[in-house]
């Protein structure tokens, strides 16, 4: 048993617990620990990022865990083509270093060299501006297969105070709009017109992606939402000769007539709405808004009905794993936490939802800033855990996976998977 | 990583040869596919480019990546060479300059063709498995193996 409060100074040595799990892959436990402790840039590292060949960090949605923005690397890949999503951390957190070894960037804990990693390269189109003069990098982003799309910075659940409790969406959205000129609401058309030169690089992209914070205006709820992401998705689509291309959508968990239309009107292929914590007190602790429009129970509902229209293994949801043992209200044990998600993570899969985690990266300005997250243990165990429900319920992760995310260790363990 | 012999090095090279990477899954069982695009990497590794996200073969080389597990390389040539590579999967590409020149050159060759990953092999160690050479040096290693009827002063 662990607690969730483990000292930065307490971290066991890796390769003790890469020992304790001979059937996880060891790069697949540093890229969660390398989530979950965040990464410092040496000098020497950032040297050798260079604009024109690599991805800096561009239009997140989300901040870093110094509260800093700045051109720093996007982020990392492995040798085994898995990205690590990860932030820049302060220096007395206890992150991994990324140094330049002999030429070559290599992640480094305690002075040892731990494993050789890449930075993210740069997309063509990132050197490109907008017919409206915008740099095409602010309006559309990119991970090593994928095109992010970022369509509105802001979540209305945060009108009347009931944001998410680990999010910093709207603190984000105040640096890039003032630091960064990044527009907090996209233009449709200029959005298309961005996927179009993004497309032309071969090879560059399989998958589009799309998401913004809440929208809950409309004459049924999320209405608004609900077109903007149609209106934008059509945009999109006239690059494509086929009606559906692979795409994926984290959104608000909308009725079904709202999901018909989605699936309907558009191209997108897989949906995504996440519940964050799999327990309804703690849901309606940590996230107020989404209980207050739609409700826990309701929200679960949803996604069970999204699996008729998307289909099988095209509906997922995620969870910001860690949050669940946040005090006052987590869970006192990581044991128990890991029983009770993954308990609740079944109920979902054996009616077609699978469910992916991120590691909860505490990020300042938000209300759980100053607390820890969970220990590499719990990670790792939830990872296999949600990995085994996805074979025994025969669940595919295709639109979710390391190439087309990136960000869910439980998902990397299923690209052994035949389907 | 050991340098490979010239004589290798021009195999790879010669569209005649035959190249075959065999992996095994996670019970042991063998699985050996043609790889028609097999060549020499930059940086001395053999470059296997899979096309298919989900094949056997590219599942095989992520679990022998990920789990220190080796894999084999086999050369023919139309002469009748033959060498055994035995090496490690030690680097995916899915992104990146090198990623997208294979891309653009698999898409030139193959009709409406993907790449998923290029895989770099690095070779440690060869095995001459040329049916001549094989036989000389069983012949010389194990002199009891042959049958006496080869040995007859006027063979039957």
């Amino acid at each position: 048993m662990t607690d969730a409060a483990i000292r930065p100074t307490e971290q066991e040595p890796l390769q003790d617990v890469v020992n304790r799990y001979p059937d996880v892959p060891r790069l697949i436990i540093i890229k969660t620990d390398v989530q979950r402790r965040g990464v410092f840039y040496t000098d020497r590292a950032l040297e050798v990022l260079d604009e024109s060949l690599h991805q800096v960090t561009g239009t997140h949605i989300f901040g870093a865990r110094d509260g800093k923005l700045v051109a720093r690397p996007e982020s990392l890949l492995l040798r085994d083509g898995t990205s690590i999503i990860t932030t820049p951390t302060p220096l007395e957190q206890n992150p991994y270093s990324v140094d330049l070894i002999d030429g070559k960037l290599w992640l480094v804990d305690a002075g040892e060299p731990v494993e050789e990693v890449d930075y993210w390269s740069a997309p063509d189109f990132y050197a490109l501006t907008s017919s409206s003069g915008v740099p095409m990098k602010n309006i559309v982003s990119a991970r090593p297969q994928r095109l992010n799309i970022f369509p509105y910075r802001y979540c209305t659940f945060w009108n009347n105070g009931k944001g998410c409790t680990f999010c910093d969406i709207v603190c984000q959205l105040k640096k890039g709009k003032e630091e960064l000129q990044i527009p907090a609401r996209l233009n449709p058309v200029e959005v298309g017109e961005v996927v179009g030169a993004a497309l032309l690089e071969p090879g560059r992209f399989s998958s589009v992606f799309l998401t913004s914070g809440s929208i809950t205006s409309g004459k049924e709820p999320f209405d608004d939402e609900v077109d903007y992401y149609i209106e934008i998705l059509s945009e999109v689509g006239k690059h494509f000769r086929t009606k559906k291309y692979p795409s994926q959508m984290i959104g608000t968990a909308f009725s079904q007539r709202q999901l018909e239309r989605l699936y309907n009107e558009t191209g997108l292929m897989s949906y995504t709405a996440d519940i964050e914590v799999l327990n309804e007190e703690l849901f309606n602790k940590h996230c107020p808004g989404k209980a207050e429009w739609i409700g826990y129970r309701e929200w679960k509902r949803r996604l069970v009905a999204a699996v008729d229209i998307f289909g099988p293994g095209r509906v997922n949801t995620g969870i910001v794993a860690g949050v669940e043992l946040a005090k006052p209200y987590g869970f006192r044990t990581e044991d128990e936490a890991l029983v009770r998600v993954l308990e609740e993570a079944e109920e979902l899969a054996s009616q077609g939802v699978g469910t992916v985690f991120i590691v909860w990266s505490p990020r300042p300005g938000t209300p759980l800033g100053n607390q820890q997250n969970a220990s590499l243990d719990y990670y790792i165990r939830l990872a296999k855990g949600l990995h085994e429900l996805r074979v025994k319920y025969r669940l595919p992760i295709g639109f979710d996976d390391y190439r087309h995310c990136g960000n869910h260790p439980d998902s990397d363990l299923s690209r052994l998977l035949p389907y | 990583m050991p340098k490979l012999s010239a004589e290798i090095l021009q195999l790879l090279k010669e569209p005649a040869t035959t190249k075959v990477v065999a992996t095994t899954d996670e019970f042991g069982i063998p699985y050996a596919v043609a790889s028609s695009f097999l060549h020499l990497g930059d940086g001395g590794e053999l470059v296997h480019l899979e096309l298919l996200e989900k094949s056997a073969t590219g599942r095989n080389l992520l679990r022998s990546l990920w789990f220190d597990k080796k894999v084999s390389v086999t050369l023919a040539a139309a002469d009748g060479r033959s060498f055994v590579i035995h090496g490690k999967p030690v680097k995916a590409l899915i992104s990146g300059p090198v990623f997208r020149r294979y891309y653009q050159q698999v898409r030139t060759l193959l009709a409406d063709a993907d790449l998923s990953s290029v895989w770099l092999i690095e070779p440690e160690e060869v095995v001459n498995e040329t049916y001549a050479v094989r036989k000389k040096a069983e012949e010389e290693l194990f002199p009891f193996s042959v049958h006496l009827d080869r040995l007859l002063v006027a063979p039957a």
